[in-house]
């Protein structure tokens, strides 16, 4: 029998007090974020004071592209005098056209005098306490537009930060509770002493289901609009905020269908563990002898509960994760967002396995275990690098726009953060536990296991965040915050969970295999 | 005084794995154990180092890795580089993603082959060696036990600790070869016995009959 | 080694160690029944009928396949990409099942390898027979040559292919002929006639069974698994991205990569069912492949067939959601068109079929099985040809749309890999140890219902 110690007690409590702070500064910011009137007004009274137009209009303008200069008899239809933009608004004006005998043209320009809007950012990033990304400025409209984009994601970010680290904490304990399914629908042998850890991971799912619902919900009234496609009147031909790509999703995508979708996967995910945890706790009381009653029970219900799953975690990669960046899509992006939190539930059983053998329990766990268990870990991240790469390749190598523009986004703006993610995610378990040494060290695996938490909470950021904060992207006090507040709240609920029954269970017919667990072939 | 050869023939892993641990804790050597299967935990009872066949495989793994590098990179960026499907090949990172899954097909084809051509090589494995086990019926279900020793006080303390621990035949001979000749003679007498009575499909009343001749001896 | 009570035996028949000897060198030593030889003649008709069609092609030119402008790849494509999925579940179940520690994959890693072999010989028929001229095949290798700096691209998947498939090809079949060495040396011990003893004295290389060969050759067996589990990941991902890298609709997805590698093991996996329940019947080999082994092989059905249901589910969804007229329009053309039969035959195939596998009765049935497994054969053959003709016979010009039909070629070539790969598998039936015999003894103490009985509920 565990019994939770002060320790974790006084580590979990400073934690979800860290989070609390984080979150809770977060909102702050987000109330008080500018409005989009004051942003307005303030740009347009600065702009006033430098005498800035709000939009500078060419006169004769005919062409946008100065590519686009000759007809289709290829005559010239550029005259000498006329006025173009590049398109980087640089204003030019024809002064000579030139024929190289060829059929080929070219021109020579006169540059116009470039609109200085540097003082106008310095002015409202000033004002404002803003910053403003001045490589897009072309007009007194695009400075309005780059500072509501500013405070758009600024009080976006306390949403997006909270949706990270709800999805990454509630999809562990469901993966979780894969882990634990599957053990049982392989008739695993090696496990049977540490099923009360997974047990006591999909006790946190309620939990993360609160949360979620709060998030959506508040989503749905329109507090925030994380999924973009919740937003008012985008589905609406008359509205300006009209998208029409979004539209036609609208079927899929609408909030009460969408709601009920939550409800029911969050629902069965709760029914099947509840299940589950009754039939294991049953079996510690009824069993034993050669009643295989609960056993057979366990497993039937992990076949079903990994049949719902297997359904469910698709529509809920996409619902959750998939459909924020709206308009993209891919037929691979749920498999290999189970993976990755597949991998990080696998890190979390190891890390607090690890942890309970390191304060005195689990004696009957051996090196064989913590083998398996680094199996696991390298085996799942190579899987991850696999589906990481597969999504990503095929989408890189087709270059078609609707797609790539997914990437395009994040290599623009997280570059490093991808790098980093592969290589925590793949490298480090890579290198770390292909020797069969490292595998059976407890504490190679526990600092492996931990890194590995750390790359897919990475990842998992990577899945959000571009699709809500697009350039604006912070990875600060209010993320890690909140990340180190959920983590206390996880580990609180977990290990109280665990001092509540058995460690080990009794009765489950693997025990025995379980004890005398040993691999003699590397 | 002269070497001789103490062969213990078991009929059960567990048996020969106790006698090897009881003979080696006696301070003696265990030559070798030939057997029909690999039975676990007697490489340690018997004193074998760890394999270190794993990590050659990693360098070769790693080798792989480099040569194709090498190649692709000699290929497609130095030699005559090209814009495929929009994509140009100016540096080995633009187009990374495409050399990757050939790269892993190299590794793993290095890391394979080099390793089991080690592996043979290592243990003189070949088409055409004519190495094999004293015994036939060590490929069959018996396990065979070899031990060395010159001094015969030590000898019969040795025979008593493999019939201690389950040893169905225990011989002393001079050198492997005189048992495998003695069991040559054997194998080719029954042939020409079979032969002469023209028995084709006598498969399994073959080895118990030699078993049999040899307990009778 | 202790063993829960819930594991069933999986050795019937109370067998020890040297009745598993008798019974696996059985075949070997004694001569072929009427059945092998009728099933030969027949099988090495059809080889040979394949062989001329082959000869035809090759001699005329790719012109009497039934190909045309629109529909450049058809029968050709689809074949190879259906031998190769067969060739996957070999070493899927020696490698990954070794991983796994599943013991029962002892009685059919041998089989199921040499079908993998034999089944990757037939693929890799069809890119080369493909090119019309065989005899340059060999310039799919990086080789440098008389014409300059012309090299082969490194940034086609069908470059990737080669590496893949014959990387795949050659690491299979000496992970297969590593695990067969101590078995050849077992036959070759109990040889009678000299001219067998010679023969399995030289395909044995001289194994003796020693301590330390046996500590060398477990490692390599785990290392060369752990290398063949990723190995049968990329060989059939790769052959995905033949399609998936390019931007026709109904071939450019991402789930492309796993979900034909889920499908190739479901293919493979019933293959290995038709072949192994014909050869446990055949050799008397129902005391190591029990009805235990056949219903974890169907349940390894079941679940591919049902991941492979769910992908198919994915790609009709996604190609709605997506929104792209084209995308939407060939997976409606898929299940509406004139093709649609083709397409209704893979989903009652591969979808719905298995799922009769979740009736115990009907999995430890062995007729049901053996139709299901045929069903399975039929339905991931037309999965192919779903994808390829199908997505390729209504291209983005209507005025070029086109339709596909076969000639005698292609049907003579398909049906002449299938008895090619007959003639392999009823070869080596009878002339290689078909159980993989020394890694089986290792489990007859807890395996076999013989040491079992008295071992129970300990």
């Amino acid at each position: 029998m565990y019994r939770i110690t002060k320790d974790i007690k006084r580590f979990s409590t400073i934690l979800i007090l860290i989070g609390v702070v984080a979150i809770s500064y977060g909102f702050f910011q987000s109330l008080t974020a500018t409005s989009d009137d004051e942003i307005k007004y303030t740009v347009k009274k600065i702009a006033n004071e430098l005498d800035l137009k709000l939009k500078v209009k060419l006169e004769n303008e005919k062409y946008n592209d100065v590519g686009y200069w000759m007809d289709e008899n290829d005559e010239v239809i550029i005259k000498t005098g006329d006025k173009s933009k590049y398109e980087d608004g640089t204003k030019v004006v024809i002064t000579e056209i030139n024929t190289d005998g060829e059929g080929g043209y070219s021109f020579s320009t006169k540059k116009d005098k470039k609109v200085d809007y540097s003082e106008l950012i310095y002015k409202v990033e000033k004002k404002l306490n803003c910053s403003i990304d001045s490589s897009h400025i072309h007009s007194v409209e695009d400075v309005i537009y780059s500072a509501k984009h500013y405070f758009h994601a600024k009080s976006q970010r306390v949403w997006s930060s909270l949706l990270i680290s709800t999805l990454f904490f509630l999809m562990i304990s469901v993966a979780a509770t894969l882990w634990w399914a599957l053990q049982y629908v392989a008739q695993a042998g090696w496990s049977a002493l540490l099923l009360r850890v997974p047990m006591a991971i999909t006790s946190f799912i309620p939990y993360g289901a609160f949360i979620l619902i709060f998030i959506l919900v508040t989503g749905g009234i329109h507090w925030h609009h994380t999924f973009h496609w919740m937003a008012e009147g985008i589905n609406d031909p008359l509205d300006p905020y009209y998208d029409e790509i979004i539209a036609n999703k609208s079927a899929y995508l609408n909030i009460p269908f969408f709601m009920s979708r939550s409800f029911i996967y969050l629902l069965g995910w709760m029914f099947f563990a509840y299940l589950l945890k009754k039939y294991s706790l049953k079996e510690d009381v009824y069993g034993g002898g050669h009643s295989m009653k609960w056993y057979n029970k366990s497993f039937k219900v992990s076949v079903l509960f990994v049949l719902f799953l297997g359904v469910t975690s698709s529509s809920a990669g996409w619902d959750w994760i998939m459909s924020i960046d709206t308009h993209w899509f891919s037929t691979l992006f749920s498999w290999y967002a189970l993976a990755s939190f597949f991998v990080s539930a696998c890190a979390f059983i190891a890390i607090i396995t690890i942890y309970l053998m390191y304060s005195g329990y689990f004696k009957e766990l051996n090196n064989s275990h913590m083998h398996d268990f680094g199996r696991y870990l390298l085996a799942f991240s190579i899987f991850w690098t696999y589906l990481w790469f597969a999504q990503y390749m095929l989408i890189w190598y087709s270059n078609i726009p609707e797609e790539v523009a997914y990437y395009q986004e994040r290599y623009e703006y997280y570059y490093p953060m991808i790098i980093i993610t592969l290589l925590i995610n793949f490298i480090t378990p890579f290198l770390l536990l292909m020797k069969r040494s490292s595998k059976r060290s407890k504490g190679q695996l526990l600092f492996v296991a931990c890194l590995i938490v750390l790359g897919h909470y990475f990842d998992v950021f990577l899945m959000i965040t571009p699709g809500t904060m697009h350039d604006h992207w912070h990875l600060g006090f209010i993320e890690i915050g909140t990340f180190l507040g959920f983590l206390g709240l996880f580990v609180l609920i977990v290990f109280r969970n665990l001092s509540k029954h058995q460690l080990i269970q009794k009765n489950h017919p693997m025990i025995g295999e379980s004890e005398h667990h040993e691999i003699h072939i590397h | 005084m002269e070497n001789k050869v103490i062969y213990g023939l078991y009929g059960d892993d567990d048996h020969v794995l106790a006698a090897t641990k009881k003979i080696v804790s006696k301070g003696y050597r265990v030559n070798e154990v030939y057997s029909p299967y690999p039975v676990h935990g007697l490489d340690t009872a018997m004193g074998l180092n760890y394999s270190r066949l794993a990590i050659t495989s990693f360098m070769y793994g790693l080798l792989g890795f480099g040569l194709i590098t090498l190649l692709m990179w000699f290929i497609m960026i130095s030699d005559w580089p090209m814009i495929i499907g929009g994509k140009p090949n100016f540096s080995y990172g633009q187009a990374l993603p495409a050399f990757i899954p050939v790269t892993f097909e190299a590794t793993v084809f290095c890391a394979a082959h080099l390793m089991v051509i080690t592996f043979l090589f290592r243990c003189g494995l070949f088409p055409g060696s004519s190495s094999r086990n004293p015994d036939p019926r060590t490929t069959d279900d018996k396990f065979l036990m070899e031990v060395s020793e010159s001094d015969p006080k030590k000898i019969t303390e040795i025979k008593k600790i493999m019939k201690e621990c389950g040893a169905e035949e225990v011989n002393v001979k001079n050198s492997v070869k005189e048992l495998m000749d003695e069991i040559d003679g054997e194998l080719s007498k029954k042939n020409k016995v079979s032969k002469r009575r023209k028995v084709k499909k006598s498969n399994s009343s073959f080895l118990t009959n030699i078993i049999n001749k040899i307990k009778r001896k | 080694m202790y063993r829960s009570p819930v594991r069933e035996p999986l050795i019937t028949g109370n067998k020890d160690l040297h009745d598993i000897t008798v019974d696996i060198a059985r075949p070997i030593e004694t001569s072929a029944n009427k059945w092998w030889w009728s099933l030969f003649i027949v099988s090495a008709i059809a080889m040979l009928w394949g062989f001329g069609c082959i000869a035809y092609t090759i001699g005329t030119g790719v012109g009497v396949w039934g190909l045309n402008n629109t529909i450049g790849w058809a029968w050709d494509i689809t074949n190879f990409v259906w031998w190769v999925g067969i060739g996957h579940a070999g070493t899927l179940i020696s490698a990954v099942l070794l991983l796994f520690r599943q013991n029962w994959r002892l009685s059919i890693n041998r089989t199921s390898e040499a079908m993998t072999i034999f089944a990757v010989m037939q693929a890799g028929l069809f890119p080369l027979i493909h090119m019309g001229r065989l005899w340059v095949g060999f310039w799919v290798f990086p080789l440098p040559n008389q014409y300059g700096p012309l090299w082969v691209n490194f940034n086609s998947p069908l470059l990737w292919d080669v590496f893949a498939i014959s990387t795949y090809f050659s690491v299979s079949l000496v992970f297969w002929y590593m695990g067969l060495i101590p078995d050849f040396a077992m036959i070759r011990d109990r040889a009678i006639k000299p001219i067998t003893k010679k023969i399995y004295s030289f395909l044995s290389f001289g194994w003796s069974g020693r301590a330390k060969h046996w500590q060398r050759h477990e490692v390599m067996s785990l290392v060369l698994a752990g290398l063949c589990t990723p190995l049968v990941l990329s060989v059939h991902s790769i052959v995905s991205m033949d399609f998936a890298t390019s931007v026709i609709p109904g071939w450019h997805t991402t789930i492309f990569p796993p979900y034909f590698v889920a499908g190739a093991i479901f293919g493979g996996f019933a293959m290995c069912q038709t072949l192994l329940l014909i050869a446990r019947k055949v050799v008397n080999l129902e005391d190591y492949i029990t009805m235990t082994h056949i219903e974890y092989m169907n349940i390894i059905i079941l679940v591919t067939g049902s991941i492979v249901g769910c992908a198919y589910i994915t790609e009709l969804f996604i190609a709605w959601y997506s929104g792209v007229e084209f995308e939407q329009y060939a997976f409606l053309n898929r299940a509406t068109g004139p093709y649609w039969w083709a397409y209704w035959a893979m989903m009652t195939c591969n979808v719905i079929s298995p799922q009769l596998m979740w009736f115990k009765k009907l999995r430890r049935n062995i007729l049901f099985t053996f139709i299901i497994a045929l069903f399975v054969h039929i339905g991931m053959w037309f999965e192919r040809f779903v994808i390829i003709v199908t997505s390729l016979h209504r291209d983005f010009l209507p005025s070029s749309w086109s339709m596909f039909s076969p000639t005698f070629v292609d049907l003579g070539i398909f049906i002449g890999t299938i008895g090619f790969f007959l003639v392999l598998f009823l070869i080596y039936a009878r002339t290689f140890p078909v159980i993989a015999q020394a890694e089986l003894k290792t489990i007859v103490k807890t395996k076999s219902s013989k040491y079992n009985k008295n071992k129970n509920g300990e």
